[in-house]
Parts: structure tokens; sequence; C-alpha cells
């Protein structure tokens, strides 16, 4: 099977946020073969190059998205009519207030979207037929025409207030995220020939998926460790009416992207949450979690014995969402009653001066928090007898990084302490806390994000921004080293069973599988001299096997026994916001759910028709 | 197994019904009278901007309400969730808020006015919420399902307020790609000055110095405003200038023949050359010296032109003021020119070719202000079109003295009989500079015109 990965500032250069993952996800489905499709981020990421590619990766394409090649071309008057209408018609659809912040289910911006999609595939087919899609994007008719849709009745409030400066800002920004479009990706060569898109990331990366799906029919699979919508608006900067328009259309083009995909696969249920808001179906969503490489159990057990134990850790990157000085002041709370417990702080500073800031703002909290350093001293004496001497010197602070002197590795950092604590107030997948999990750390974390999720029970949960609940539960698991054990046993064991880089390939490996087993291939092969090629496709391939399970109706072509009713995925009743253990739970309960629905599919098949039955399929294949 | 905070055995008093955020002036009072209890934190902790997560000045949770939290009656595994459960005497001193308040949102949206004032949709509310710690357990406390509803809420209830924009600030912030202090001062008035001293220098030599220095300032002064050009506006995006080396030797063509083409054309009208024929200093050293003031002028334009867009409310409102202030700056430039044409001629004791200098000048200055924004085909073209009729018109004169091609020289011969062989260069370039003027105030008045170029990020 041939899969076009496609990734944006990601896989195939160095410094991509997806890079890990992906490398481990061509690596580990090595049976399959890998096109890559990497949009760049900045000119400094294409000088630092590629990692180096397995062998699967039979292709890599390139595209920069930090720079816009104008190729030249000066449209036609018909071009510029085509042109007005697919833009005036995308810039409706973006100013309209059909999509207000997806204030509705999927359903009730349908019209909307519909306008939205037509407008944005009118606009990739200009861009492939005439080209020249960049100097349009950027003149005066786009400026007027968003003007105008702008000053139209029935437009977003905020837009009716933009100004030049902001028209000229969105329209700038559009062009930029418009760039996709420009591409020649997508003819029969490129990402016609692929079986299936996988794009590693939302935004510029799926809308190639789009295009590819537009164009080819080739399915899409859309994967999401953070969602890129909840990132704008958290990035988002500038007067209201340029944040209210683009919003709108990244907005409009993730509802598109999700609505278009065959699957859709969250790294959390949080994330997960936030697609179904934004109009994924349910019925798409498959939530992968991101895997980790696991420990070996020696390691792990040796770490739990040189573990000190009344050291707190924490790890991570220091930034202001981690609250460091809520954990500071719970480890004076945890002081009061628990005097020789220590904290040690794991890891670097975020880049650039807000980070190193930070830092010298909490070692001065820490500072003036635990002046005591004679009395620590005296303390640390005493304690030296028994064991280490605690890095922090006279403090019951100590600031690290993972290379230092005695911490080699992460896992020497998750080791140096009894209990790991997370104190952030925002997080989107905590991969410290898996990590100490995966350590068989008893942990305390707050709870925000995906960390209950996480977690499921096997550690402790607190309110964010409390340090006295924090200081509580460390307080009282330091006291109780069976219950240490009990609990870092359990996480170890939920980590091993649901965190793994296995698991994760697996997921994707199945997921491959059932997408291309709704999506047959139905194309002619044509022989040197143009005419259609006798038996190009093998007659297996028209087999009406079991796995041809067509959820929905889609563009392509399929026999009728491909387009019955949808599968359930999750049971009835089970929602991620009442029961977010119920979403990572086992995926027994689930199987089963599944299988049953399986079979009632298979009897409606066979009323119609004599179709082998999965079981007979199988053993027939064993005899063959 | 049920914990115990250690609420229950110390600092009862903080845990607060009002809630500890840093935006929120009702709760500026009470981190006042927790000040003995975390006085680190009031001192250490900056404010800064609102709608960033941030940290927390005082100790207190999302919302303190003295109840168990419902994480632990919530989850099946309640052994794992920490009870923060107070002490009876709290109880007593903190009036409940959850349920015996009647509005628990109105509590959030004041704390949050600035984040939801903000917002352009729910969306943005319940991200920045989320990035703040609320979850959807925290949601189920101010009765609703979700954070997504409880933005929802929000969002319907803030009243809107006008967004006031300062107009100047756009103008501050936006960067200014032509600025660069003194050194572009200088690089402006280069050309004007080593012509000034070329001039100079061939006047005071005699014979072979002279060629000699009339062939060195030439050079220096084409370097001079090539430094000129490249450091003032003329920074064009590498992404949009096509072939540069057009142009130029169209401008080098058209500044040689304001100084020898005048004395070639009467002279071959005449029958000749018969040798050296006189040549024209002064409008060269003009336009030289004219280069600061073009540069100046662009510079202007642009700057004003930003003011413009930011003020503007449409884009028919800013085409509107760009208008005059295009022509505007042309006159300007006119005047500057017009000035210097004169000081020169007095100067150099030549006559004053104000039609061929100040017409040469004006297409000049405009090939320039579009080539600064962006728009490099036209002054091309026109540039060649003006250097293609100054050729013609001398080629019809030497074409007229073939053998029956007479009719040739008329059209020249007329003009110069007329007005004078200054004449030709200043039709010529004064065609071009009003075609140019005309594609000018139909280009520069756009918006676009005025935007980053697609290169930049």
């Amino acid at each position: 099977m041939r899969i076009g990965l496609l990734t944006e500032g990601g896989y195939p250069y160095v410094s991509g946020d997806t890079g890990l993952w992906c490398d481990r996800l061509v690596r580990g489905l090595a049976q399959h073969e890998f096109d890559v499709y990497a949009l760049s981020r900045s000119e400094r990421q294409e000088d630092e190059g590629w990692l180096p590619l397995p062998p699967q990766v039979s292709r890599v394409r390139t595209a920069p998205l930090w720079t816009a090649v104008d190729d030249g071309v000066v449209h036609g008057r018909r071009t510029r009519r085509r042109f007005a209408e697919a833009y005036g018609e995308l810039a409706a659809a973006v100013c309209g207030a059909g999509w207000v912040g997806g204030a509705g289910p999927a359903h009730a911006f349908d019209n909307e979207a519909d306008r939205f999609g037509n407008a944005l595939y009118a606009l990739a087919e200009l861009a492939r037929d005439e080209g020249g899609l960049v100097g349009a994007l950027r003149s005066e008719a786009a400026l007027n025409l968003l003007e105008r849709a702008c000053r139209a009745p029935g437009a977003l409030r905020a837009a009716r207030e933009a100004r030049v400066p902001d028209l000229l800002t969105v329209a700038a920004d559009l062009e930029r995220a418009l760039r996709p479009l420009s591409l020649d990706w997508y003819e029969d060569d490129g990402l016609g020939s692929v079986d299936l898109c996988h794009a590693a990331t939302g935004g510029s990366a799926a809308l190639t998926g789009l295009l590819a799906r537009h164009f080819s029919g080739v399915p899409l699979l859309v994967t999401e460790y953070g969602v890129r919508l909840r990132a704008y608006y958290l990035t988002s900067a500038g007067d209201a009416p340029v944040r209210a328009l683009l919003a709108s259309f990244r907005g409009q083009l993730a509802a598109e992207t999700y609505r278009q995909a065959a699957c859709v696969t969250p790294g959390n249920a949080h994330a997960r949450r936030w697609q179904e808001r934004c109009g994924a179906e349910s019925a798409k969503i498959r939530i992968v979690h991101p895997g980790l490489r696991v420990l070996r159990s020696a390691d792990v057990a040796e770490a739990a014995e040189r573990a000190d134990c009344c050291t707190l850790v924490w790890v991570g990157r220091i930034e202001p969402e981690k609250d460091l000085i809520c954990l500071l002041h719970a480890l004076a709370e945890i002081r009061r009653s628990e005097p020789r417990a220590r904290l040690r702080i794991i890891g670097a500073p975020a880049d650039g001066p807000d980070g190193a800031g930070h830092l010298r703002q909490c070692e001065a909290l820490a500072a003036c928090l635990f002046p005591d350093k004679a009395e620590g001293e005296a303390e640390g004496e005493t304690e030296s007898k028994t064991q280490n001497v605690f890095p922090g010197g006279g403090s019951p602070v100590s600031f690290e990084a993972v290379g230092d002197q005695g911490l080699p590795g992460v896992a020497e950092a998750y080791a140096a302490g009894s209990v790991v604590v997370l104190s952030s107030v925002a997080e989107d997948f905590p991969v410290s806390l898996v990590e100490a999990m995966l350590c068989g750390r008893a942990t305390v974390s707050t709870d925000v994000g995906a960390v209950a999720e996480v977690i499921g029970g096997t550690g402790l949960v607190v309110p964010p921004r409390s340090p006295q609940a924090l200081a509580a539960a460390c307080t009282a698991l330091l006291r109780d080293p069976k219950r240490r054990a009990r609990l870092g046993a359990a996480a170890r064991a939920r980590a091993l069973e649901l965190f793994t880089v296995e698991r994760n390939i697996a997921a994707f490996s199945g997921i491959y599988l059932e997408i291309i087993s709704r999506f047959p291939v139905r194309r002619t092969v044509l022989d040197e001299t143009g005419g259609p090629l006798p038996f190009g496709i093998p007659a297996e391939a028209r087999v009406p096997w079991r796995w041809t399970q067509q959820s929905r109706p889609t563009a392509r072509v399929g026999p009728r026994w491909a387009v019955e009713g949808p599968v359930r995925e999750t049971p009835v009743g089970r929602t991620p916001a009442t029961a977010p253990a119920a979403t990572t739970a086992p995926a027994q309960a689930d199987a089963a759910v599944e299988a049953d629905a399986l079979v009632q599919a298979d009897a409606l098949v066979r009323d119609e028709a004599p179709v082998p039955t999965p079981t007979s399929a199988g053993t027939g294949e064993v005899a063959r | 197994m049920n914990e115990r905070g250690p609420t229950g055995d110390s600092d009862l008093g903080e845990l607060r019904t009002s809630h500890a955020w840093p935006d929120a002036g009702e709760s500026r009072s009470s981190d006042a009278g927790e000040s003995r209890a975390w006085p680190e934190a009031e001192e250490l902790i900056e404010r800064g901007a609102e709608d960033r997560p941030q940290t927390p000045t005082s100790p207190a949770p999302w919302d303190t309400r003295p109840e168990t939290w419902p994480l632990a009656a919530a989850g099946e595994t309640g052994d794992m969730y920490v009870r923060a459960e107070p002490a009876a005497h709290t109880m007593r001193r903190t009036p409940p808020t959850g349920h015996g308040a009647a509005d628990p949102v109105k509590a959030l949206l004041r704390r949050h006015r600035q984040l939801c004032e903000r917002a352009v949709d729910p969306l943005e509310i319940a991200a920045r919420l989320e990035a703040h710690g609320m979850t959807d357990r925290a949601a189920a406390r101010f009765r609703h399902r979700d954070v997504f509803s409880l933005a929802e809420e929000l969002y319907a209830r803030m009243p809107r307020v006008e967004e006031e924009r300062t107009p100047e600030r756009g103008a501050v912030d936006a960067p200014d790609p032509h600025a660069g202090g003194m050194k572009p001062a200088v690089t402006t008035l280069l050309p004007g000055a080593l012509c000034a001293v070329t001039v100079a220098g061939v006047h005071l030599t005699e014979g072979r110095p002279r060629l000699v220095t009339a062939a060195v300032g030439t050079l220096a002064v084409l370097l001079g405003l090539r430094a000129a050009l490249r450091r003032g506006p003329l920074r064009v995006p590498s992404g949009l200038t096509g072939s540069t080396g057009g142009p130029r030797a169209w401008t080098c063509w058209l500044l040689a023949y304001a100084f020898c083409g005048d004395g070639l054309l009467s002279a071959a009208l005449d029958g000749g050359p018969d040798g050296p024929w006189p040549v024209t200093t002064a409008p060269v050293l003009a336009l030289a010296l004219a280069c600061a003031p073009a540069i100046w002028c662009v510079r202007l334009f642009a700057v004003r032109a930003r003011r413009g867009l930011v003020v503007s409310r449409s884009l028919k409102e800013f085409a509107g003021l760009v208008r005059p202030l295009l022509l505007g700056v042309l006159t300007v430039f006119l005047c500057a020119l017009g000035a210097l044409l004169a000081l020169c001629a007095t100067a150099l004791d030549e006559p004053a070719s104000y039609a061929g200098g100040g017409s040469l000048g004006a297409l000049l200055l405009l090939a320039l202000l579009l080539t600064a924004h962006g728009s490099t085909h036209a002054p091309t073209v026109v540039l060649a079109a003006a250097g293609a009729g100054e050729v013609t018109a001398l080629a019809t004169v030497f074409a007229g003295r073939l053998p029956g091609c007479s009719f040739l020289t008329v059209p020249v011969q007329t003009v110069v009989v007329a007005w004078g062989a200054g004449a030709v260069p200043g039709l010529v370039c004064g065609l071009a500079a009003l075609v140019l003027l005309a594609h000018a105030t139909r280009t520069l008045t756009r918006a676009s015109a005025h935007a980053l170029p697609p290169g930049s990020p």
C-alpha cells in the first residue's frame, strides 16, 4: 500500500515537531510504501537538512510555506472573472456569520461549509489550470472582494469594522494559508498515485490532503495531536477584525477537513472534544494516543531502589504554564508537616528571554521561601551519612537540567525522586506524566488537559492552582511508601498498555487497512499506447470482501454493499466528558460492540446476496 | 480512603470565596489580607499580559468552594483523588458560593472581563479559559456541561464594546522599510557631490588629465548613484525584481542624451558633427543633485501613504487620500529640480534646459516610485520607450542623409526649428512621464501597492 504522508514543518526535516513520531511510524510500518510530501516552515529548517530516511520512503517532495514564488502569470479577463467568483465566495463564507466559533453542531453550518469548500476547490482548480494564484490573491481585486464581503449584510460584527490595514493583513494571511493550492503535487504521478493520504497535522498539511481528495479521490486520514484551531486562538494577536476573520477561515478549514476526512485521529480525548466541536463526526474519530519509548523493566526496578524517599521530582520545560510558583508554595506547605521533603526541578527554560526570566523568577521565589540555609546544611550533613548529598546544597529546592552530573538521561531524572509532580495550569498531552508512569513512579498532577484521561486513576489528581491540595496529595504519598509502590506499578502497567510506540503503530496500521477497505480503487490502468491494460488490476481486487465496510457514500463509485449504514465506534452513553476513563479503557469492550455491528451488517449483506462471512473467508484463505 | 487536605489544620482563613485572580479588582484586597501567608508571591510575580496563562498570585484554586472537590465524587476510584475538605469553622466563615450565590458566572465574567471583551468568538474564550486551567469539571460548578457552553454563555453575556483604536498605533507599529538613520541621508547626497566635484575638476584641468578626470568622475557618479538607490527606497525584495539591467541601461542612455544629445542633434541637423560638439553639463549636474530630493520624496510618499492606510476606513477613501499626495510629491520634486536646474545653469553659465531636464527628472522620479512599490514592469517599458524615442530622433536625422530619405528628417527638424534642440528630449520624456503618471495614479492609489511584498513572512 502506498501512503502519502503529508507534513507541515515536520518529518523529513531535522527540526520538526512531528519528526520523531513520523519517523517511528514510517519505520514501524515497513510493509507499506511511503511518499513524503513536506511543507517547510522556514528557511532555517530547510538548511538544517533531513533525518536519515528508511528504504520504505520511496520519494520525498518538499515545498516552502514561508515564501511564495510568484510565477508571473497574468490572468486574462475570463480567468480574472473566474477568480473573482471563487474568491468572492470564499470571502463571503469567511466573513459570513454562518460559522460563529462552531456555535452549533456539525449540521448547523452545513450550507456555509459547502460554500466554503466549493470556493476553496474552485480556487484550487483555477490554480491548477491557470497558475498565477499568488499574484491574484495579493491583487487589488482580492482586496476589493474582501472589502465587499466585509460590508455585505449578514457579515460578522467584527468584519464590518475592518479597515484597510485589516483587509491587507487578512488578504496576506489568506494568501499564505492558500499557498498549498499552487503546488503541483496533485497530478496523477504525485498525490494522485497514492492509496491513502495521512496528514500528520491539521492546517496546511491537511489542506494538501483535502485537495488530493478533491482531485483524485484519495481518502484522507488526519492526525492531530494538538488541535490547530485551539493553538491559533491562543497565539492570535492583532485587531479584532483580523482575528475574527482569520479565526473564521481557520475554523471553516478545520471543519471542511474533518468533514472530508475518512478518519480523524486525535491524540487524546481533550483534542477529540475540540474536533467534535469543530464539526468532526464522532463516528470518524479514533483516539490514538502518542507512543513513548519504553524503558527496560530492570532499569525501572533499579531506579525504584535508588529513589530517595523524601524527594519530589518535577520534570519538564520551565514555563509559566507549568506553574512552578504553585509547586514551590506547595513545597513550603509540605515542609511544615514533613521537614525533610525536597524538590528537584529538572528541565531547561523555554527559549527566548522570557524563559530565562521565568527561571530566574522561580529561583528567586525558592530563595525567598526557603532562606534557612544553615538549617538545611545541617540537615544535609546528617542525611549525607545515609544517602547521597542533595544537589541543591542547603536549599530544599534544586534546579537542574538533564545531562547534568548524576542525571545522564530522562530515566535517571524520574528515578531521582519517589514522587513525580506535575503542576501545570494548561497541558495538551502530558508527556512528562506518561514518562513518569513508564518509569513506574507515583505521580501527583493537576487536573488539566488530558491529564485525568492519561492517569486514569493510577495517580493522584488535584485541582490546578491549588498549593494546598497539591501539598496534601504529596504529603500523603511521601508518608505512604506502600501506596507509592502500588500506584507506581499500576501506572507503569497502564502506560505500557496504552502509551507505547508499538500500540501507536499498530493502531495506525489497523486504521490504514480499515480506510483502504472502504475506498476500493477503481482506477483504469493504461498500457504504453494509452489503451486500457487487460488484467491491469487483478481479479482479487473485485472480490466483495468482508472488510469493505463503506459507511458513507463518497465521490467514488463503489458497489452497493459498500455504502451500507455506518458502524458505531463507541457504545452509546459513553461520552468523554463524563467518563474520561471510559474512552481509554482497554479496547475489548469497544471491540465487542464493533464486532456486534459487524455481525449485524453482515446479516444485512447476506439477505441480499450470498457473501462469505468473515470466518468462512478466513478459513478459505487458510485452506488456499 | 478519604484524605483531608492541609486546610483542615492550617491557614483556614485563606480559603476565600472571592477569587484570587490577578485582573480582578476585588481580589486584590483579599490578596492583601493574605500577604502574610504568601509574602513573596506578591513581590516576585510580575503581572504579565492578562490573556496569557500566568502564574497565580495566590494559592487559592479555581473556585474555592468549600465543598468536596467534585472529581472525588465523580471518579469511581475515589481513593485516588484528593479531597480538599475544609474544617467546620471555615464553613462558618465563608459564605457558600456554589448554590448560594445566584450567579456564579457573573463573578467569572468579572474576573475575565478583558479576556471576554477581546474574544472574537466563543471558541476563543474556551481556548483561553482552558489555558487558564479551566476544565469541564470546573465548568460543572458554573452549571455548565463543558467549557464550550460556559464560554458561550460568557460570550453572549459580555457587553460588546467598540474597540478603540488609536490611528497612530499602526503607523508606529509598522516597520518602516525605508528608515535607516544617517547613512542613507549621506548616500543620497553622494551622486550630486561626486558630480559637482567632477564638473569642477573638468573645468579646472586641461588635456589628458581632463579626460581622465571626466572618465573617473563618470564612474564615481554611477557608483554613487547605485549606492544611493540600493540603500534607499529602491531596496526592492529580490523576489519581485525582474531584470534590473534593462531599466538601468536605459536610464544611463537618457542621462547620456541629456549630457550630449542636444549638441549632437543640432550638429547633425547642420550637417556635422565635425569634431567634438558642445555638451550640456548643467542638466546632468542638476539631476545628480536632485537624487537627494527624489529619494526624500519617495520616502515621504511611502510614509504618508502608510499613515493614510491606517486612518482610512475603505479602499476608496484610501485612493482619495493618496492621489493628491502623489501629485503633491511630484510637484515638490519638480520645484526642487527647477531650482537646481536654474542654479546649475547660472553656476556653469549655460542655458537652462527646463523642458528636457524637468521632464526627464519627472520620468525618473515616477519610475523610482513605482519600482519602490513593487511595480517594475511599467517603468521598464516606459523608460525603454523613451530611450528608443530619443534614439529614433537621432537616427532619423542621420538616416535623412541617405539618398531619397530626406523626408525622415522632417519631423525632428520641424520641432527643432520651432522650439530648439532641447524640445526633442523634452517631448519624448514628457510624454513618457505623462504615461507613467497615468499608470502611477492607478497603481499607487491601490492599497495592495502599500502592503508588504509576498516574500516577507
